[in-house]
């Protein structure tokens, strides 16, 4: 079927269709420019476009319908410019982003050799608006982003943290951690955990750990960890376990924080200075506070006491100086023969006190009786013989310490009265 | 699907692109007032993959460019791609629009110009000379660093991409751009039976 009224398809379109000359001289204008421009068919056609719309860019116009008739292909404007080839108003009232219609517009060659093209105006402010809230939203998320990557800078040079998998392998670490433990992040990323071992902490503790955070809750305590090269740096570490979507054990997340010099002033303040034993301040606290909470897991333990026989003796006849050294002695023949979860301290002058944990009283009579054995065999200097003797007694469930203290007491007066280097039980 | 080209197919696809590009240069000039200077074409065919390597073998990784896309449909359909230093780009707008300081939509709407000039003609020729129609879409342009040309994503979706790539010098003006004709799978075998088409009309 051939179209007989181009006239009424032109009108019957939802675009604005126009046909210029390359003088910009208007030849046809159709309904919907009509309505949309507010200027009638009568008005424009025979007139050229400068007329009406002067602040038109007559040279970039010009320009584009003649590479359009030359080039016998259209030529189009920036779909995205903000300056509009006719300005047309936007209605739209709920949103007001776009005062001005925003257009595609085409120009097609029409009859070439006339110089004749049509100007076609789409109107793509719907889409250009969602380009412009999608372009807004990126921008947000742009920022956000780089805050994101800011804040984590922050952290990574500010907080020690490590992220393991669930066998414990470092897949992660921060470069405040690297720093701390002297490794470089590329030699630990894909170890295990367990090189920062550093053997001064207790195996029991270890076992709590891991059942803890296995059971999907955080752990938190104090560990010393070993460094790259070979020191040893005490945390407070608080070890999150990392859920899944659905709820499963994903990873473990720990974040350490420094606590070394704590440890250090902690040690200094409980640890007598000669003997490198834990002090009479430290012993008490201990003892105090297993009295006062009266655990049944702590009460079970029995206290000795011990004195170094003739100690005086040894002062005057050998000086103070080795009279230190039998004292050192002595203290390390007691760390060597007892157990690590057994208390021991300098009581004062040259008397020790030690709690043995969870023994009854025979056992413990048996255990001191090989220390006191230990004390007897070992020689101060190489030469000099000592002695000690020792008072023992079982602490009774809700007793008062000094009762303790007392009875431990009179068994040591008992065993120094009645010759020394023995072990009196009461 | 045979989307290899044999060494006849390549030799007449090689004439087709001198001419279009010889007519794309007498239209800038005949157009634009501007002399330009365009590279034989080098056409590449290769996996899709190889499309980012290419491209950035040409440009500088740290700056930014004008890149205009503009599709053509028709039996040989694809895209052209148009990549502009922000240098160049500069200049053409100050060239087209005759001002000394152009806006950012002065230079885009300039960059659209010459995109659509040249891949009006390169393409219209090339499909004049295999006897097929074609239309072009409207072109449009961004401004983006050097790594985000082209998505890696996108591009991946096909298997082989025909690669016709050129340099365009404005010497006077110290414009310069590389120029990209883009096609894909179907599209390569369709240009292939068109090529084989043709060659039997000229050499019976």
């Amino acid at each position: 079927m051939e179209l007989q009224c181009q006239d009424i398809l032109l009108d019957s379109l939802e675009n604005g269709h126009m046909i210029v000359d390359d003088k910009f001289i208007v030849s046809f204008w159709n309904r919907w420019l009509s309505i949309n421009t507010q200027i009638s068919k009568e008005e424009i056609i025979g007139r050229s476009l400068e007329e009406i719309y002067p602040d038109l860019n007559y040279k970039v116009l010009g320009r584009k319908i003649k590479t359009a008739l030359a080039l016998g292909t259209p030529s189009f404007y920036d779909t995205n410019s903000s300056t509009k080839f006719i300005s047309i108003n936007r209605n739209k009232v709920t949103t007001s982003s776009l005062t001005f219609m925003q257009q595609q517009v085409t120009i097609s060659p029409y009859i070439v050799s006339e110089n004749k093209v049509m100007i076609s105006i789409y109107d793509i402010s719907e889409l250009y608006e969602t380009k412009l809230s999608l372009k807004k939203e990126i921008e947000k998320v742009n920022k956000l982003n780089d805050k994101l990557e800011s804040d984590q800078e922050i952290i990574d040079k500010n907080i020690m943290m490590m992220k393991t998998s669930l066998n414990g392998v470092i897949i992660d670490v921060s470069t405040l951690f690297c720093e701390f433990f002297e490794y470089k992040k590329e030699d630990i990323i894909g170890q295990n955990a367990s090189i920062f071992k550093s053997g001064n902490v207790a195996e029991a503790t270890y076992k709590e750990l891991w059942e803890t955070i296995k059971s999907k809750k955080p752990w938190s305590g104090e560990v010393k960890n070993k460094t790259a090269s070979g020191g040893a740096k005490w945390v407070q570490s608080r070890i999150t376990p990392i859920l899944d979507e659905n709820g499963a054990l994903f990873e473990f997340h720990a974040v350490y924080h420094d606590i070394t010099n704590e440890k250090l002033l902690e040690e200094l303040y409980i640890t007598d200075s000669l003997t490198k034993l834990y002090n009479r301040a430290y012993f008490d606290k201990v003892i105090g506070s297993i009295a006062k909470h009266q655990r049944k897991a702590d009460t079970d333990f029995v206290l000795a006491i011990t004195d170094v026989d003739h100690f005086k003796s040894i002062n005057d006849t050998y000086g103070h100086q080795v009279g230190d050294e039998a004292l050192i002695s002595v203290a390390n023949t007691l760390k060597n023969s007892l157990r690590e979860n057994d208390i021991i301290a300098r009581w004062g002058g040259e008397e020790f006190v030690i709690m043995l944990k969870n023994v009854t009283l025979d056992e413990a009579k048996m255990i001191i009786e090989k220390v006191r054995k230990s004390v007897e065999n070992s020689k101060v200097n190489n030469t000099i013989s000592v002695t000690a003797s020792f008072g023992l007694t079982k602490y009774n469930l809700g007793e008062d310490t000094h009762r303790t203290f007392k009875r431990v007491d009179d068994a040591l007066y008992e065993a120094k009265k009645s010759g020394r280097n023995r072990i009196v039980v009461k | 699907m045979n989307i290899e080209f044999n060494e006849d197919q390549i030799d007449a696809l090689k004439e087709f692109m001198n001419v279009s590009i010889g007519a794309a240069t007498a239209n800038l000039a005949n157009l634009l007032g501007a002399f330009a200077t365009m590279h034989i074409p080098r056409i590449d065919i290769c996996d899709s993959d190889k499309l980012i390597p290419k491209v950035n073998a040409t440009i500088d990784l740290t700056s930014m460019y004008y890149v205009t896309k503009q599709l053509f449909t028709g039996k040989f359909g694809g895209e052209c791609m148009f990549v502009m230093s922000e240098g160049s780009a500069q200049n053409l707008g100050k060239h087209l629009y005759d001002i000394e300081n152009c806006t950012d939509d002065d230079v885009n709407d300039a960059v659209i110009e010459l995109t659509n000039i040249l891949t009006s003609t390169i393409v219209s020729r090339l499909t004049q000379e295999l006897d097929t129609g074609v239309q072009f879409f409207v072109p449009s342009s961004q401004f983006v660093d050097a790594h985000s040309i082209i998505n890696i994503n996108d591009v991946t979706h096909y298997s082989k991409i025909i690669i016709i790539s050129t340099i365009l010098e404005f010497k006077d003006q110290q414009i310069n751009s590389s120029i990209y004709i883009l096609t894909k799978d179907e599209a390569i075998e369709s240009l292939k039976m068109l090529i084989d088409k043709k060659i039997e009309e000229i050499y019976g």
